[in-house]
């Protein structure tokens, strides 16, 4: 049995709508009058090129609006280059893109509307930008993103990973069709938050440019002006506000490329890399370690710690307060929209702060002592540890624990690592009586002299 | 009777009817027969693993219902369940998800339930039942809850996905791209808990699955719609207005059952001279225990958290005070921890707790296994609603006893005094209109941003080009040269809308006692007017606040708590005019007509009256902006009244039965009474005859009203019976509504226009 289900006419829906309509009030209330203008796809295509000098291709499948930068001499060292932790191996080709868009939500209805694309070949850099020139052409202009990445080569992005190549992916399927392959993905924003982080305000591209590369941007659009720019557009606005949009994304486009070279001749060579910031250091050998290349990890903490601090050439931070959670920080959680998510309640401890710690010599320190126990150089890391347990701090403290660990377990040496608890629990009771008590720390080096008090006299018996 | 010996229901019930306290309230009596239980065999093409894992479960044949269903769903046809509680749907659906995924790994089934609780139950029985088959499938509930990094694999690798519509609305349909292995392989959808969509929440859900099917469209698959309901008047009707398909009604119930004894009880009048009962609580509290007594498993269903704990707190006593079984009784509502929750459900299948008292959280389908009596403090609003508490109980075999204990509301008494209402098994019907314009277009932007629209594609009932044009001129969509009509905004439209409130705008009730100021809740800007005027008093989960302050552009109420004797009314003069008659028909001495038609409504002056005796203490102003509302509405005209009637007479008349007519027309319909208003024109500027209107509180209506036009003659007779049955002498609260005038008779008045208007037929014939 199927019920009756009468649908209403249709007409009366359209009737619905009039009064809607004529009870609502009309657009302009929203601040963006532009009336709808029906015009051609080409004519659309040629305006945006004129506006952006850039050409209109016109297919048969389709028009796309394509705008070619000249080259310019950028070399890298490939071989070099791969030498340093996470870079994509030498023989791969690479292709560094970016993409302008509706949002910055990866959802269905955002669009990347500008993609920038930018490729070696020998030393010279070259750059292409795809522009859309209306929405239904959007097939023709993927073929051609398609055609400008190789199979096995590598994408070099800022922020790709989890922005431009997913949005892409997102594209592609709307059309029903599968994403181009690649061989590998470089996304840079890990790398720089790595390395350059002690030095950064934040970690956007244009903040990049200016602290890192030395390069200044003039008449720049701000990232949240892009959308509205081209949305205009697309309803019969001007195009001429794209052009700026264009060179943004140019600039871009070629900061990647710069950024990748910073790396390679600043990072690459390890006769080069010990006159860099130690902070530089300090975070590629946290790379290195991630890949366990503890040697090469080590090397670049004594390269760090050898370094003259007062010789470096680091621009000041400024004294602006760090961004609540900065929208491509990894621990922001991807808007899916809904409900906003509420607070978070404070438990009075900032992970952001120890995040963007300074890197100073006790720091490096701690991080090569782990390293020389990880890398089974016991006695060095004893020797380590000893020399931070002289210093000042809690960390004196818990190096006394890591020196009288080492000891025990490690180089059998449980007189040594007796002296060494002691030596904790005199630096503990000294805290506590500056009123810093360690209750934690104190109760394992109780334990621990409890437990080596005993052997020792199983020991001596 | 003080005995702890354990008896069985029909034992206890037997020994209840002879003690004389409780037996003077009960109204009505009844015995429902055992039914036997009728059984088909197993599909041939069921999956042998699957026959053997039900073997192992203990099943060996199927419920007639169950093969019909599953047989159904095989050949692809779309498939409506509705059964009593306890009746095994789960099965319908659980059976055909495992046979398609057992032919096919790569097929997917979607499951849909009305809330996050619900469906964690279902994964694991689910789960339990494709183990017990040596299936591994991969269930996987996709909530608010599903940490990040477990949601890309369920996105990737979850067979069968567990969700909510909110969900679905918010998170999974506008990142379908992520979402495409389950969307290109979608076999089945099933929406539990069919009944719940109703409403505005109904008329969005609609338009969800609109989206849906767009969806799965877009990828090439076409899945079967499996819809499970708890018994209502139009399941079939319901799902056909939900899915926009028709599908086939299965309700030919094969599951045994044992008797069934249901009771309604009145509490005794305590004042003769106003009419005032005994507490319904009190009296469910003296139901329960002979049975919690006799060691049989009860549970208690009170209407509110507070009776809930009220009703706890005195079994509890009472328990004590004899030393019966008191630690073993719980209480159950929202608020609990989910953990305490799922421990007290535990207890209730192994049979370690012996009573729970509980809201209607505990209505919906959650496992708690099947219980000896259940007591309803209250009529729980609707049959469908007390079908579904009465259900609780009853065991395949053996007696079981349901017991309502009707309150002094008038609902309440009008359902207690008409028995045949409750028993003659036609509940209420479920009413939502997906076409409702204000939530159609807020779905169609984002249907819009998911996918752009072909030119000449429908959304719902026809090609959606003049509404996408529409909001082309708002900027937020656009037709692009190839025709087709493209989101192009930055907005996020899904996030835009909420599934369970109908108009976008809503004042945010603060409460500034506490040192942080939080929020307290929403309503929405008609009701604001009337509930949070500066210096209302406004009662929230029975606490009194203050509001201090109405930021009306700012869609802001500030309220502090305070502890006074008097509680504010707002007056809202409404003014109301026809814009357009959808269908109108000549009636017994005037016209029935439903339309569109637009509601104003200002409210000036409020006053402050006293708890219990309502007592005026005091008034004060009200500045507030009129509002318009433009929805539907059910009325209908008094032709030639006037002609024979006194002017004020009449004004009372159609007064006192427009109040009884909203009242039966909020029964039948199962609504809040809040969600019809009521206008009375005694020259109605439009029609020029007296008329009553009852219009729909919720912007564009949700379809009540034409269903309100079409029923007008129960509503009538309806009225004239609440009316006539009512124990005041000249019309009270229960009936024609609260008096404003002394020496005027409004029971005889209103009676006599709904003699006039016809309803004096059926009275006749009833009396």
């Amino acid at each position: 049995m199927t019920a009756p289900y009468a649908a209403p006419s249709s007409d009366r829906l359209a009737r619905r709508l009039a009064r809607y309509r004529a009870a609502t009030p009309g657009p302009g209330a929203a601040g963006d009058p532009l009336p709808y203008r029906a015009s051609a796809s080409r004519d659309l295509a040629r305006r945006l090129a004129a506006a952006v000098d850039g050409e209109m291709v016109d297919g048969a499948d389709g028009v796309y609006v394509r705008v070619e930068r000249p080259a310019i001499d950028l070399p890298v060292d490939r071989g070099r280059l791969a030498t340093l932790p996470g870079q994509p191996p030498p023989d791969r080709s690479l292709v560094c893109l970016d993409t302008e868009t509706t949002g910055l939500a990866t959802a269905a209805g955002t669009l990347a509307f500008l993609i920038g694309l930018g490729w070696w070949s020998g030393t010279s850099y070259r750059q292409v930008q795809l522009l859309l020139p209306d929405q239904g052409e959007e097939g023709v202009l993927l073929d051609e993103v398609g055609r400008h990445l190789p199979p096995d080569a590598w994408l070099v992005t800022y922020n790709g990973r989890g922005f431009d190549w997913p949005l892409l992916v997102t594209r592609y399927r709307m059309m029903r069709r599968a994403a181009p392959a690649i061989g590998g993905h470089l996304d840079l924003l890990p790398h720089v938050r790595r390395l350059f982080r002690h030095r950064l305000d934040d970690a956007r591209l244009g903040t990049v440019e200016r602290m890192l590369l030395g390069v200044s941007r003039v008449d720049d659009v701000d990232g949240w002006e892009i959308p509205g720019r081209y949305l205009g557009f697309l309803r019969g606005g001007p195009a001429q506000p794209l052009a700026a949009v264009v060179r943004h994304n140019d600039e871009d486009v070629r900061s990647l490329a710069r950024l990748l070279a910073h790396v390679e001749q600043h990072l690459g060579d390890p006769e080069v890399r010990s006159s860099a910031p130690r902070g530089d250091l300090a975070g590629l050998a946290r790379a290195f370690r991630r890949e366990r290349r503890l040697e090469e990890a080590i090397d670049c903490l004594d390269a760090a710690l050898a370094a003259d601090p007062a010789a470096e050439r680091v621009l000041p931070l400024s004294a602006r307060p760090i961004p609540e959670e900065p929208w491509w920080s990894p621990r922001g959680r991807v808007d899916f929209g809904g409900r906003p998510e509420r607070r978070r309640v404070s438990t009075g401890w900032d992970r952001r702060e120890a995040f963007s710690r300074p890197w100073d010599e006790g720091r490096i320190a701690v991080d090569r002592a782990h390293l020389l126990r990880r890398s089974g150089r016991v006695d060095e890391a004893i020797e380590a540890w000893d020399a931070l347990a002289c210093g000042p701090g809690r960390t004196a403290v818990v190096a006394a624990i890591e020196a009288a660990k080492l000891r025990e377990h490690r180089s059998g040496d449980p007189a040594g690592a007796m002296a060494a608890v002691e030596r904790g629990l005199h630096l503990a009771d000294r805290r506590r009586a500056r009123g810093m008590p360690e209750p934690a720390l104190e109760a394992d080096l109780r334990h621990r002299w409890r437990r080596l008090r005993d052997r020792l006299a199983r020991a001596a018996a | 009777m003080r005995t702890y010996a354990p008896a069985d229901a029909a034992t206890v019930l037997g020994r209840v009817l002879e003690e004389p306290s409780l037996t003077r309230g009960i109204v009505h009596h009844e015995v429902i027969a055992a039914r036997e239980a009728s059984f088909a065999d197993m599909p041939a093409w069921l999956d042998q693993r699957i026959v053997t894992g039900l073997a192992k479960r203990g099943i060996e044949r199927l419920y007639t219902h169950q093969a019909e269903a599953i047989e159904s769903i095989h050949a692809g046809e779309d498939v409506v369940v509705v059964t009593p509680t306890a009746s095994g749907k789960t099965l319908c659906y659980s059976l055909p998800t495992l046979q398609a995924i057992a032919q096919d790994p790569a097929a997917r089934a979607l499951f849909l339930f009305p809330t996050k609780a619900l469906g964690q139950d279902q994964v694991t029985e689910f789960g339990e039942l494709a183990a017990s088959a040596d299936l591994s499938i991969i269930t996987s509930t996709y909530d608010g809850d599903t940490p990040a990094p477990i949601r890309s694999t369920v996105r990737a690798a979850g067979q069968v996905v567990v969700t909510n519509p909110d969900m679905l609305h918010s998170a999974i349909l506008p990142h379908h791209t992520k979402w495409f292995q389950l969307f290109e392989q979608l076999q089945l959808i099933v929406i539990d808990e069919l009944h719940t969509y109703r409403g505005v929440f109904g008329s969005h859900v609609a338009n969800v699955l609109r989206r849906l099917m767009r969806i799965c469209a877009h990828y090439g698959s076409k899945p079967v719609i499996v819809c499970c309901s708890a018994t209502i008047g139009n399941p079939a009707e319901l799902a056909a207005m939900l899915t926009g398909r028709p599908a086939r009604l299965v309700d030919r119930n094969g599951a045994p059952s044992g008797e069934r004894h249901v009771l309604l009880v009145d509490p005794p009048v305590m004042e003769p001279a106003s009419g005032a009962r005994g507490s319904a609580v009190t009296l469910a509290q003296r139901w329960a225990m002979p049975f919690l007594r006799a060691g049989r498993q009860t549970i208690v269903f009170g209407r509110s958290r507070v009776a809930v704990e009220l009703l706890l707190t005195g079994l509890r006593e009472s328990l004590r005070e004899s030393f019966g079984p008191r630690s073993r009784v719980r209480g159950y509502r929202g608020g609990y921890l989910p953990t305490e929750r799922r421990s007290i459900e535990r207890g209730l299948r192994d049979g370690e707790i012996l009573g729970v008292v509980s809201t209607n959280a505990l209505e919906l389908g959650v496992d708690i296994g099947r219980l000896d009596v259940s007591i309803l403090a209250g009529y729980p609003g609707s049959v469908a609603a007390t079908w579904q508490q009465f259900g609780r109980a009853g065991r395949r075999q053996g007696t079981s006893v349901s017991v309502l204990v009707a309150s002094g509301a008038p609902v309440d008494q009008y359902v207690i005094h008409h028995p045949e209402f409750l028993l003659d098994n036609a509940p209420e019907e479920a009413r939502l209109d997906p076409d409702n314009l204000h939530v159609l277009l807020a779905h169609l932007r984002a249907a819009t941003f998911e996918l752009p629209f072909e030119p000449g594609e429908a959304f719902g009932p026809a090609p959606a080009d003049d509404l996408l044009a529409f909001l082309a001129e708002e900027g937020h969509v656009r037709q692009a040269a190839d025709g087709r009509w493209y989101w192009s905004s930055e907005n996020f439209p899904a996030s835009e809308i909420s599934l369970r409130t109908a108009a976008p705008e809503n004042v945010v009730i603060i409460d500034t006692t506490p040192n942080r100021p939080r929020v307290l809740g929403e309503v929405d800007l008609f009701s604001a007017q009337v509930l949070v005027h500066e210096r209302a008093i406004y009662i929230h989960e029975s606490v009194q606040y203050y509001v201090d302050r109405l930021e009306w552009h700012e869609r802001k109420a500030y309220v502090h708590k305070i502890d006074v004797d008097h509680y504010t009314y707002a007056n809202r003069a409404v003014t109301l005019k026809p814009l357009e008659v959808f269908a109108e028909a000549p009636s017994t001495g005037g016209t029935r007509k439903h339309g569109e038609v637009m509601v104003a409504s200002l409210v000036t002056l409020f006053k402050k009256l006293k708890f219990m005796t309502d007592e005026n203490v005091g008034w004060g102003p009200i500045d507030l902006p009129e509002l318009e509302l433009q929805t539907t509405a059910y009325w209908l005209t008094a032709d030639r009244a006037r002609d024979h009637w006194r002017r004020d007479d009449l004004d009372v008349a159609l007064l006192g039965a427009g109040r009884a007519i909203q009242t039966i027309a909020s029964v039948l319909l199962m609504v809040d009474p809040r969600d019809l208003g009521l206008v009375t024109q005694v020259r109605s500027p439009h029609a020029e005859e007296p008329t009553i209107y009852l219009y729909e509180s919720v912007p564009g209506g949700i379809g009540l009203s034409e269903r309100l036009w079409q029923r007008h003659d129960e509503l009538l007779a309806g009225a004239a019976d609440l009316i006539a049955a009512c124990s005041c002498d000249a019309g009270c609260p229960a009936c024609t509504g609260p008096r404003l005038e002394p020496n005027v008779d409004a029971k005889r008045l209103a009676l006599r226009l709904l003699t006039e208007l016809g309803a004096g037929a059926r009275l006749a014939k009833a009396g």
